[in-house]
């Protein structure tokens, strides 16, 4: 029985991993860069939730509705206004502006919010369910069906609508689609807006589960891109597979050692695989 | 339209600025600072500013190195710093060692735990490399955080009876800078130093024409793990206590590539603009708490936007010098000249 709540507690944390992972992947794949600030941008959306929800008084799910339009135009703007310049400069140009917009926002929330844990309490957040000896906590599920419908709207949009598949086109071969008449620049701006809409869904994943800090991007920035490598870069259904890897890592090393042990699996893919489980 | 100008400056000759006269230059610089040291006319604030200038070109050229001359972009180079700070923390307040045992066990940690790491991270390029470096680093914190033998996360001490003064660390520090920069400048005069170089330009070119890439990787990774350990053990006798939080810190990272974006990837003598800028800046930045990462990570995205060279960069571009270049600079352009009429 021990077993089967481990493995049902790994499979849980999963999904907060996917949708940690999947913007990062998104921007990957697509704009072939590395954002060092993905785990600033998902404590943002961690600090908008948590904030709304208290401001407002409403359930924190519900600040989706704000958090996810802003963030997506936050990253519009990002990327049209400064990532698109220098990534004419190169990759290793572009990793570094990351790397310094990730200690700009991070000591900025640290000014804004000052250095206090914060969590986004909710109604549910304490309920838990027994169902044949085994405990789940109603938040987890919710978490976990939250994190999968996400993926789930993102896979739609990239494989039915126009947009979705030009960004798949401009990923697969930027020169081709841009011949056909895709503008890579408006397609990299939008592929950014979507990464960063997503961060504000595990933002609220994260904070309804966790308590966080201004300080805590880092780690989730590596957590999110083991997924990324784990999963192969760029496949969103390979997010998902790795996602629930690295949650059953760290339900197996437990409270003190549950990072330490994923850090280490991402090595060893790294060093073994570093093109991922589901590469194209 | 521009090229006209570019075909201009191109013929332009450069200035090399290095042989006997900048051998004596710069000897005068280092003279001038042991004895200013040495005879205690330096205050002990002015000191402690140089000495962090010091450590900070250190730093600075070894990351240089790695990510301005071989294209190996670390965001890890703290676990270098973290290790040597607990080493020297361990050997003296655990083991009651004196402080010259501590860098010495530094030192060999930092060159077993590079050529460890080399087997996994070389397999590796570009942003890969990058975040596993980081990677590493965490790891490697997150251990510390849980391990009793470094006493937690709750910190060490380093002991030492008499403790070195400012004076002494001051020289530390220096001589470290002064050795770390002649076996950079060094090595990239060397048959390896521009293959390292071609190697960052193309890899797989430079693989075909002789370059051996393990190797050449292999060497530098581990200079720079043992500059990086020194700096770091003289860095935490000065600060006396090392948590796992400020020796594994990413801050380490932040503050190299700083160095080196603004003082000029690529270049010598750009991380030693850099560090005296770092210091400088952060020394005003103090008296605003809270805003030092903000402003140093916005001049460092201007400086890339606008001055993808950084300041040496730009400066020997535009007045057409070279200082401590690695480049040889074979017979001067009238002899090709003349050479070329001969042929035709």
């Amino acid at each position: 029985m021990h077993v089967i709540q481990l493995i049902i507690n790994g499979i849980l944390l999963g999904g907060i991993y996917a949708v940690l992972g999947v913007g990062m992947t998104m921007i990957f794949g697509i704009v072939k860069l590395t954002n060092l600030a993905h785990g600033e941008f998902v404590i943002l959306g961690a600090y908008g939730s948590t904030l709304l929800a208290q401001a407002l008084g409403v359930d924190p799910i519900l600040t989706l509705i704000v958090t996810v339009p802003c963030m997506f135009l936050i990253g519009m703007g990002l990327q049209t206004g400064l990532i698109n310049r220098v990534m004419l400069k190169g990759s290793e140009p572009a990793l570094l502006v990351t790397f310094g917009l990730s200690i700009i926002l991070q000591d900025a929330m640290l000014l804004l919010f000052t250095a206090d844990a914060r969590h986004a309490g909710a109604a549910y957040s304490s309920t838990i369910l027994k169902i044949g000896g085994i405990n789940i906590a109603l938040l987890d599920i919710i978490l976990l069906v939250i994190s999968l419908v996400t993926i789930l709207i993102l896979t739609m949009f990239l494989n039915k609508t126009y947009m979705g598949r030009s960004i798949r086109a401009t990923s697969d071969d930027t020169q081709a689609a841009s011949l056909m008449g895709v503008s890579v620049r408006k397609t990299y701006a939008i592929a950014m807006g979507i990464a960063l809409a997503t961060a504000a869904v595990a933002g609220l994943c994260i904070g309804l589960k966790w308590t966080f800090y201004a300080s805590s991007g880092g780690s989730y920035l590596l957590i999110a891109f083991g997924v990324v490598v784990i999963g192969g870069m760029g496949s969103i259904p390979g997010t998902l597979v790795a996602g629930l890897v690295f949650g059953l890592a760290q339900v197996i090393g437990g409270a003190n050692y549950g990072l330490l042990v994923s850090y280490i699996l991402l090595i060893i893919m790294l060093a073994v695989r570093p093109q991922g489980l589901f590469s194209k | 339209m521009g090229d006209n100008k570019t075909l201009a400056s191109a013929h332009k000759p450069i200035k090399v600025l290095d042989g006997i006269p900048m051998l004596i230059v710069c000897i005068i610089v280092v003279a001038a600072l042991y004895i200013l040291g040495i005879t205690g006319i330096f205050s002990s604030n002015l000191m402690r500013y140089l000495m962090n200038i010091f450590l900070y070109i250190t730093l600075g050229e070894m990351w240089n190195l790695l990510s301005g001359f071989t294209g190996m972009t670390s965001l890890g180079n703290q676990t270098f710093i973290g290790l040597a700070g607990f080493s020297v923390a361990v050997m003296t307040s655990t083991y009651k060692m004196s402080i010259w045992v501590g860098i010495l066990v530094a030192v060999v940690i930092a060159l077993v735990v590079s050529l460890l790491l080399s087997f996994v991270l070389f397999r590796m390029r570009g942003m890969y490399f990058a975040i596993a470096t980081w990677v590493v680093a965490e790891a490697i914190c997150t251990w510390f955080l849980s391990w009793k033998f470094v006493n937690q996360g709750g910190g060490m001490s380093i002991r030492a009876k008499p403790y070195p003064r400012v004076p002494e660390i001051y020289l530390m520090a220096l001589t470290l800078c002064v050795i770390a920069m002649v076996v950079v400048y060094a090595l990239l005069r060397t048959k390896t130093g521009l293959g390292l170089t071609a190697m960052r330009d193309d890899a797989d070119a430079s693989s075909s024409v002789g370059v051996n890439i393990f190797k050449s990787k292999l060497l530098v990774y581990v200079i720079a793990a043992i500059f990086t350990a020194l700096a770091g053990a003289v860095f935490f006798v000065n600060k006396q206590t090392i948590y796992p939080s400020s020796g594994f810190d990413i801050s380490w990272t932040v503050s190299m590539v700083f160095i080196v974006i603004i003082g000029g990837i690529g270049t010598v003598s750009g991380p030693v603009v850099g560090a005296i800028i770092y210091v400088l800046l952060s020394e005003i930045l103090a008296k605003l708490p809270g805003w030092s990462n903000i402003i140093l990570g916005a001049i460092a995205i201007l400086v890339i936007i606008f001055l993808p060279d950084g300041i040496m960069g730009t400066l020997q571009k535009k007045l057409h010098f070279e200082l401590f270049s690695q480049k040889r600079f074979s017979a001067p352009k009238k002899d090709l000249k003349t050479k070329a009429q001969m042929q035709a």
